[in-house]
């Protein structure tokens, strides 16, 4: 800003006037903001762990987590444990680090199905209005009353409890919140006047919905994206202690978390560690979210 | 001298008081004093699961026996060291010198809780009742149908045929059952049991009334507190769905009343929330959770509150027979080698579980560790083992079934371990919910899975049977024509030494063969508190060590 | 620019006229919504039928000692389920319009309705107060927060909400229960302390309560917040300010209505979800409730309990879209519904 509110008008060329795209002059807004900048750090760094955890492993930079030793179970923090081993004596800063695979790709896959179905849905019947928007929101309605535990345990006994299987049957059941809220967005953007200025000026559907409708609707997307990836996490959690989760041995926040719970009196850092790197990770992913909807924002005053 | 004449009997009040007070003081114990009795009387317990009925007919969870045992009585009662069965609603019993009729007299003043007597009819009708299909009463096979006279035909009538429906009061009255008069109940038995006194003790086996059932309904007169008459030392009061069931003494009942006035059930499944609530004085008894183990011990108050309660329940792996490599004894046998058993009990069950490598827990007549030396953990012998029987281990992959809970799932990640670093081989652990691993057990669509007994009365008969070949209760297949001639001579031998003996054979085989691969004996660790007095634990203990004998129990003041 | 006929001035108070002429009218627009019930409701059994025969495991599979094949065959006699599909589907729809939803199989011979009509007050009682809850700390933290970016309102706001997001029902619980019962009882010699768990309409209220509230005022209040800021980008809100209106009146009378259809689209999902209750709240405190019972119902295969349930909570859901789309016109006139 500073550096714009320098150019005095002479140096403005009238005839060319400098052009940046939407999401150029976005990132350019994005990397001015320390604390958005401070998140994607973060994130980055998470990625690169759960891409290099398992090399890390194979040069004993960190110990293998699946390495029981089971006559140190539940010890606290020392040199050669730094945050402690769990009840079967496994290094809980490797889980940590490993777990940090799956419960990101958790977060991050399921909220893309959630975008892609409910974002899809949310927006059609949003625009389209009328007997389409009644009868999408009538089969929404069924999907909210399913029984999502009773389909999960169906699911997974037909197919076998994998990954994906599992990844697919959350996204399956969730999409419906962000359908909705896209939806109360569209019904009440579609009548705002630059819809109908762009319909006057005979923008076709899909274009009014693309262009115009969604980048408005971003901000309250974006919150619920952000909040959705430790649902998705808690999720995970809960259907593992229901029965339904990640088979063992691989480590997931989420089974660190409803696993130590159990020691909560005895050994709290079991619970806590794990905790503490989900709550660093919202935090960040918050941090970008925040970020981007001001990034993004044309009408953002700084 | 004497002191009723002359000038000693100034003497006489002194001396008979001082002589009584110091033969209280001499026979009252620390716990005994009655000055020293807490003014409410009401015991607090978590029974973890909400029964599902109290019907003595329909009943055979350990959380259902909890509330069952207190509020009604059978024939006979296990006594607290489980050598024998002793007199409860039965004043004695006989047998026949052919082992086949036992005669029970039943207590002049044996009352229900309404005040009516019991009867010798009242148990012909709880008997009958339980064999008839119609119920469906859990129990009624094996324990029933497989002991009383004519009972057999029970598994051959179906009750969604009307033409089987139209049978069954002949086959009822043709059992084996009957009460000549009112205080007498008669048994004839198909063959001679020497455990059968251990059925005359289940709960399940305890009286019913006719008149109560056909008043109220055989599906409704056990569900609420009105209509359950019972005949045990305590009744039912109240009973709040999902909260709480509360007991209270039963005023007719023959045995004398309790000290303890009130026992309130709470059904809290989180662990952690009972825990706390003992540690908040809320409840009087408390499972102690798993991972919490070293903190009570180290606790200077905690620690002296401890009761360690040996249970007859034992684990093992249980490995489909009908794949490979579980179809070959040496495999099996190189499996059951393969586990660290100090290891498991001493780190991941935190010193609570004892290791076994034999069949028949400590505690019961059969208990033989010196049979247990075939499995002893050998991790070199049984990869040696392993490698001659099949070939390469890593090639092998074994499907692991592992229930739900976290229990299971500590423990079935620990043996995996054992088996993929002492041999080798691949496990695939499969943590599904409860109802689904039963489904795959039944279809046999497994190979490897962490199976278990606990004892329904302490009776060798009792455990020896389930790995009979058919028996519906270990799902492996794994069947030995001389284990089922020796377990099926001994289950009616009267004579205890050839009896002992025959079992002891048995127990050899299903070892050496490695039928299961055994594991550990479980064992109860519970919080007390310090003001209950009079606990009397069994190692038949339902879901709160002393849950058989409330009766004995008072609360000091506190 | 050409205000839309009927539509009231921009800036106006906040209007229950719905506009007439424009769409259905209301009452006939309520009444179609509940007649979609019934179509709805039979999907929903249908498919929960349907996923409960398919599911593996039947009522009667036992973790440790099994039931023999006879008495196996003689439940399955007395509950009706050795017939055909076709037949016992039939037969509970026809119950159903009946209002009988039959006996539970795991609590033998209860009826399910008075099952369900025990265990549900409870969780609603505490869905409703957290709800509550959630309405009020959850909106207004978040238009605060709006109002004031970035200064140290806005980060504590920000911080708490991604802490109380990023802590577990029963992680918090758990902790709630440590602190304020365990300790506080050891502290004080056990003179005072909050109830560890159970249900009861006194402080047995307040932990669960605060546990189930604090995920979704995180929640509702980032929302809040993100979707006021974007209203105070508006232009006409910044002619407020240039007119020198007073904030409180800028808030209530413009910012408010315009910012809330998100969170309004929010908070319907999350009043049915809390009034149908949280198996992890419920089994953490003890509570009693319908949320801890679905779930026992599932593991446990009790049929026509899954059923009952099934149905209860899609009547609530359906309701809760209702008011969420009624409450959609309120908030912003224009919307048309129908």
């Amino acid at each position: 800003m500073a550096a714009a509110a320098a150019v005095s008008l002479e140096q403005i060329d009238w005839e060319n006037p400098e052009q940046i795209g939407l999401w150029q002059d976005a990132w350019q807004r994005f990397r001015r903001n320390p604390i958005a900048v401070g998140g994607l750090i973060f994130v980055c760094l998470l990625v690169l762990d759960a891409l290099l955890a398992p090399l890390l492993v194979a040069v004993h930079v960190i110990a293998d987590p699946l390495k029981q030793d089971v006559a140190n179970s539940y010890a606290g923090f020392s040199l050669q444990h730094p945050l402690g081993t769990d009840y079967l004596g496994r290094d809980l800063m490797s889980r940590v680090m490993f777990g940090a695979r799956i419960s990101l790709t958790i977060g991050l896959t399921v909220q893309v199905i959630y975008l892609l179905i409910g974002g899809t849905i949310g927006l059609v019947s949003g625009y389209l209005g009328g007997r389409v928007d009644n009868l999408l929101m009538r089969f929404v309605d069924i999907w909210y009353a399913f029984p999502d535990l009773l389909f999960l345990l169906v699911v997974v006994s037909i197919f076998q409890p994998s990954l994906f299987v599992i990844f697919g049957a959350i996204g399956i059941i969730g999409w419906v919140d962000l359908a909705r809220l896209i939806r109360g967005q569209v019904l009440s953007l579609k009548e705002k006047e630059f819809v109908e200025g762009a319909r006057a000026a005979g923008s076709g559907p899909s274009k009014i919905i693309l262009r115009h409708l969604l980048p408005n609707t971003l901000g309250p997307i974006i919150v619920s994206l952000t909040f959705g990836i430790p649902r998705a996490i808690f999720l995970e959690a809960t259907l593992s202690y229901l029965g339904v989760g990640i088979p063992p041995p691989t480590p997931s926040w989420g089974i660190m978390i409803s696993d130590g719970n159990q020691a909560i009196f005895a050994y709290p850092h079991q619970v806590l560690v794990p905790a503490l790197a989900l709550a660093i990770t919202m935090l960040s992913f918050s941090f970008i979210g925040d970020g981007l909807r001001d990034a993004i924002d044309p009408r953002m005053r700084r | 001298m004497d002191v009723s004449i002359g000038r000693f009997r100034w003497l006489r009040v002194p001396a008979v008081v001082t002589v009584i007070g110091l033969l209280v003081a001499a026979c009252g114990t620390s716990t005994s004093s009655t000055s020293n009795l807490a003014k409410d009387q009401t015991l607090r317990l978590n029974n973890n699961t909400e029964p599902n009925s109290l019907d003595p007919g329909q009943e055979q969870y350990s959380y259902e026996g909890s509330i069952g045992a207190s509020i009604s009585e059978a024939l006979l009662k296990i006594k607290p060291d489980l050598s024998d069965a002793a007199p409860a609603t039965a004043a004695s019993y006989s047998v026949s010198t052919d082992g086949l009729t036992w005669t029970f007299k039943i207590r002049s003043n044996a009352k229900w809780s309404d005040g009516k007597p019991v009867t010798g009819a009242d148990f012909v009708y709880a008997w009958q009742r339980i064999l008839d299909p119609r119920l469906a009463a859990s129990y009624a096979d094996p324990f029933f149908d497989g002991t009383i006279a004519g009972g057999a035909n029970y598994l051959n009538l179906d009750p969604s045929k009307p033409a089987d429906v139209a049978k069954i009061p002949a086959f009822l009255s043709g059992l084996g059952l009957s009460a000549p008069d009112a205080s007498t109940f008669v048994v004839k038995l198909q063959a001679p049991s020497p455990f059968f006194k251990w059925i005359a003790s289940l709960w399940m086996s305890a009286p019913v009334r006719k008149d109560v059932v056909d008043q109220y309904g055989s599906d409704k007169w056990a569900t609420s507190p009105t209509s359950l008459i019972t005949n045990g030392q305590y009744k039912v009061s109240e009973w709040v769905s999902k909260d709480h069931i509360t007991l209270v003494p039963n005023t007719n009942y023959w045995g004398g009343q309790p000290t303890v006035t009130k026992i309130i059930n709470y059904m809290i499944t989180d662990d952690n929330q009972a825990y706390a609530k003992y540690l908040n004085g809320e409840l009087d008894e408390v499972t102690v959770p798993l991972a919490n183990t070293q903190l009570v011990k180290g606790d200077p108050k905690l620690s002296k509150e401890i009761k360690f309660v040996p249970q007859l329940t034992l684990f093992w792996m249980d490995f489909n027979t009908r794949k490979a490599p579980f179809n070959n004894k040496d495999a099996r046998l190189a499996f059951s080698k393969a586990v660290d058993r100090n290891a498991l009990v001493t780190n991941v069950l935190q010193q609570r579980s004892t290791a076994a490598s034999y069949f028949i827990p400590k505690g019961m007549n059969g208990y033989r560790p010196d049979l247990g030396t075939t499995q002893a953990f050998d991790a070199a012998a049984a990869k040696t083992l392993l490698t001659s029987a099949v070939g390469d281990p890593s090639k092998i992959t074994i499907d692991f079934l592992i229930r739900n809970s976290t229990a299971n799932k500590q423990i079935g990640e620990f043996l995996a371990a054992q088996l993929q670093t002492n041999l080798g081989v691949k496990v695939n652990q499969i943590v599904i919910d409860s109802k689904t691993v039963t489904t795959r057990l039944r279809a046999h669509n497994y190979q490897l899975y962490v199976g278990g007994w606990g004892a329904d009365y302490p009776d060798d008969q009792d455990w020896f049977d389930i790995w009979m070949t058919g028996s519906g209760n270990v799902f492996g297949g794994w069947s030995n024509p001389a284990y089922d001639a020796l377990v099926k001579q001994a289950d009616t031998t009267a004579d205890a030494t050839k009896r002992q003996s025959l079992y002891d054979q048995a127990q050899k085989i299903l070892i050496d063969e490695a039928g299961g691969g055994f594991l550990y004996q479980r064992n109860y660790m519970y919080l007390v508190k310090p003001y209950v007095q009079g606990l009397t634990t069994t190692a038949q203990d339902f879901t709160n060590v002393g849950d058989w004998f409330w009766g004995k129990v008072s609360l000091a003041s506190h | 620019m050409a205000v839309a006929q009927g539509a009231p001035p921009r800036g106006a108070l906040i209007s229950f006229k719905i506009p007439r002429g424009r769409g259905v009218s209301l009452t006939l627009y309520i009444i179609r919504r509940i007649l979609w019930l019934v179509p709805v409701l039979f999907f929903v059994i249908t498919i929960t039928f349907v996923l409960m025969h398919l599911a593996p495991g039947s009522p009667w599979d036992r973790e440790g000692k099994q039931l023999s094949a006879a008495v196996v065959r003689n439940l399955n006699a007395k509950y009706g389920l050795s017939d055909p599909f076709l037949v016992q589907y039939l037969r509970y729809l026809v119950n159903v319009v009946h209002f009988d939803f039959g006996l539970s199989f795991q609590y033998e011979d209860q009826p399910v309705s008075a099952l369900i009509l025990r265990s549900w007050p409870p969780t609603a009682v505490i869905g409703a107060l957290a709800f509550v809850m959630i309405v009020i700390f959850g909106i207004g933290i978040g238009v605060v927060a709006a109002l004031r970016q970035n200064t140290w309102v806005d980060y504590a706001v920000v911080g708490f909400s991604t802490i109380g997001a990023s802590t577990p029902a029963f992680v918090l619980g758990i902790i709630l229960i440590i602190i304020f019962s365990v300790s506080l009882y050891r502290i004080t010699g056990g003179n005072f302390s909050l109830p560890t768990g159970g249900f009861a309409l006194d402080q047995h209220l307040i932990m669960p309560v605060v546990t189930l509230a604090t995920l979704p005022i995180a929640f509702i209040a980032r929302l809040t917040r993100a979707s006021t800021l974007e209203v105070l980008r508006q232009d006409y809100i910044r002619t407020a300010w240039a007119k020198g209106l007073r904030e409180r009146l800028v808030v209530t009378k413009h910012v408010l209505k315009n910012s809330l259809i998100p969170v309004v689209s929010a908070l319907g999902p999350t009043f049915a979800v809390l009034i149908t209750g949280s198996v992890i709240v419920e089994s953490v405190f003890a509570i009693p409730g319908i949320g801890r019972a679905f779930v026992v119902a599932v593991s446990s295969r009790d049929y026509p309990m899954i059923l009952a349930t099934t149905i209860l909570f899609s009547v609530i859901v359906a309701l809760a879209n209702l008011v969420v789309d009624l409450l959609y016109t309120v908030i912003d006139p224009r919307v048309r519904l129908g």
